[in-house]
């Protein structure tokens, strides 16, 4: 479905100067800087996949969304997207693609929804017994009759989110692009929102590629991640995987009967210590939980026990803190 | 067609949002048909005959002029600019439409609601209060409304070439400022173009500007007939021929510009 091969863009600056005066000479004479946004990616992506996309700010993720849209040309490096190659069939590549952007709305500012809808209907030239069906569909599933007469202006931004997935999905597009789609929804929109990605997904065959910020979206939506930093791709591949790899941190929690003083056991560190409670992380390569609770349980009684994985979150930092360092930033 | 119909019935919905604004747009039609019709007749009392026209001929078209005011000048420059400066020119690139034709269509739609919801009553008005007259063939009126679009496509052409350098430049006000001041001074709008002395004359027959309200205007009023009909909008197709290929030629400058540098 969508095939890249070593995908590279630069952008090119104008250097602002300090100051008026340096405002002005920039007026006459301006002075580019080369930034590498993304830098010599690879990756493919197969039909009916929901492909979760994380990276910090800046890390390169929307450039490239943009790059397989067609509205931003690579300065190097190959794109198919669904046989098609974006940038140069823009307007026929934007017939099989739906694209949600978290920051920025596409409907139409000043009227109401359903009649932005329509518009889209006319732009893409959908069939009315298909508008008609589709309509129906995201009544069921994100109410949209809710709000479908109110202007976009006045539209919550968790109704405008569903909204514009309503655009985004109405020429029944066979790709689906969401940047940060659930960027400063509410819990409860949030969750209708991942639930409406996977049913779409799952029985409409929709390809989604998905970025995000919250790593809850990844783990309950996502069957695969990328994780892109400083524009290249330092992980790709499912959650479980990812987990084995960088999560070896596990903490093993212990309540004791009563306030122990602290004390270290083989292989691990006592990170947290609270009345009767006391925390200590292992790495999960160099001893396991029955040992360590063999080894405590010896000496003291316990009450209470618990091992906690790694949170996916931490799991991110550490292969984001692993790849920093990367970064290129050319001078020309 | 369709689209345009769809941008049009847009329009309907986004100004029902703004009725203040509306109010007034429809309330000081009247007053300015009013104002100028008003102009002319104390001036005639002055000077009858200095005018090459009969008071009839000068009433009907600084009448006409004030109903149709708001038909040519729909403005996609700002809707450019804005969207450059938001970066919401992504969303439009986003749409499997061609750019210069989104814009001739969002255009269109609004000057198809204009016509409908503020010319024509006025039109009606003018004829009823303002001594506004009839054409004096159906043909006439007919080369008149040919002339209306011809000159609308020429001034769309315009603005929308403005529009594209503000969307590099994102910067639109002071340039389109510029852009209406003289664009109103040599449409004939206000002064009819065969009272311009000499090189301003000269200068305003040779200008695009000409086509929006001199040459639909003289048509209808019968200042202008016969072969010169034919030779005016034969100048309207040859400047909206010239401006159009202008037009695709910077836009395609403009967007390769912005799908290189990322909005």
């Amino acid at each position: 479905m969508i095939k890249v091969e070593h995908l590279t863009k630069n952008y090119q600056r104008v250097k602002r100067r300090e100051g008026i005066l340096g405002s002005v000479r920039t007026l006459f004479s301006a002075e580019y800087e080369t930034t590498r946004a993304v830098d010599d990616i690879s990756f493919h992506i197969n039909e009916g996949e929901l492909v979760g996309y994380i990276g910090p700010n800046g890390a390169g993720k929307s450039t490239s969304i943009k790059m397989l849209c067609g509205i931003l040309v690579p300065t190097g490096g190959q794109i198919e997207v669904n046989g098609l190659v974006p940038h140069k069939n823009r307007m026929e590549n934007a017939r099989q693609i739906g694209a949600v952007f978290g920051q920025k709305t596409q409907l139409w500012w000043d009227v109401p929804v359903i009649e932005s809808l329509r518009l889209f209907r006319d732009i893409y030239k959908v069939p009315e017994a298909q508008f008609k069906h589709n309509l129906n569909m995201f009544n069921d599933l994100l109410d949209l009759h809710e709000f479908q007469s109110t202007p976009v202006r006045q539209l919550s931004l968790g109704q405008r989110m569903r909204a514009d997935m309503a655009a985004a999905l109405l020429h029944n597009p066979r790709l689906l692009f969401l940047d940060e789609p659930m960027i400063g929804v509410d819990v409860v929109a949030k969750e209708r929102l991942r639930t409406f990605i996977q049913k779409i997904n799952r029985e409409q065959k929709v390809t989604i590629l998905l970025t995000t910020h919250d790593m809850g979206d990844i783990e309950k939506v996502c069957s695969r991640i990328m994780i892109i930093d400083h524009g290249h791709i330092v992980y790709d591949g499912n959650i479980d995987q990812m987990r084995n790899k960088y999560g070896t941190q596990r903490t093993l929690v212990v309540e004791f009967e009563e306030p122990i003083a602290d004390f270290d056991a083989p292989h691990t560190t006592l990170v947290k210590s609270e009345g009767r409670k006391k925390w200590f992380a292992f790495n999960r390569f160099e001893t396991s939980p029955s040992t360590l609770i063999t080894y405590i349980g010896a000496r003291f009684p316990i009450l209470d026990l618990a091992v906690e994985e790694p949170e996916i979150e931490a799991i991110v930092r550490t292969i984001y803190q692993g790849s920093a360092g990367t970064a290129k930033v050319d001078g020309a | 067609m369709k689209l345009f119909w769809a941008f049009a019935r847009q329009h309907f919905h986004a100004t029902a949002l703004y009725r203040v604004d509306f109010w007034l747009r429809v309330a000081s039609t009247p007053i300015l048909m009013y104002g100028t019709r008003w102009v002319w007749i104390t001036l005639y009392t002055q000077r009858p005959g200095a005018f090459g026209v009969s008071l009839q001929q000068m009433v009907t078209y600084a009448v006409l002029s004030m109903a149709i005011e708001n038909l040519f000048y729909t403005g996609p420059q700002y809707y450019m600019a804005q969207q450059a400066r938001s970066g919401a020119i992504d969303a439009d690139l986003l749409k499997p439409l061609d750019f210069h034709f989104h814009m001739l269509a969002r255009s269109t739609g609004e000057m198809l609601f204009r016509i409908i919801v503020i010319a024509l009553p006025a039109m009606l008005v003018g004829y009823f209060l303002f001594d506004l007259q009839l054409p004096a063939t159906l043909q006439t009126g007919f080369l008149f409304v040919v002339a209306i679009l011809l000159g609308y496509l020429v001034n769309f052409h315009l603005e929308f070439l403005l529009g594209s350098v503000a969307l590099v430049t994102l910067e639109i006000h002071s340039i389109d400022w510029a852009f209406h001041a003289t664009a109103r001074f040599f449409s004939g709008q206000f002064v009819p173009l065969w009272l311009f002395p000499g090189v301003l004359g000269l200068l305003a027959n040779i200008l695009p500007f000409r086509s929006t309200f001199s040459t639909p205007l003289s048509i209808y009023t019968g200042v202008v007939t016969g072969g010169a009909v034919t030779e005016a909008i034969g100048f309207q197709m040859l400047w909206l021929i010239l401006l159009f290929i202008i037009s695709r030629w910077l836009w395609e400058r403009v967007q390769a510009r912005i799908v290189l540098q990322g909005g």
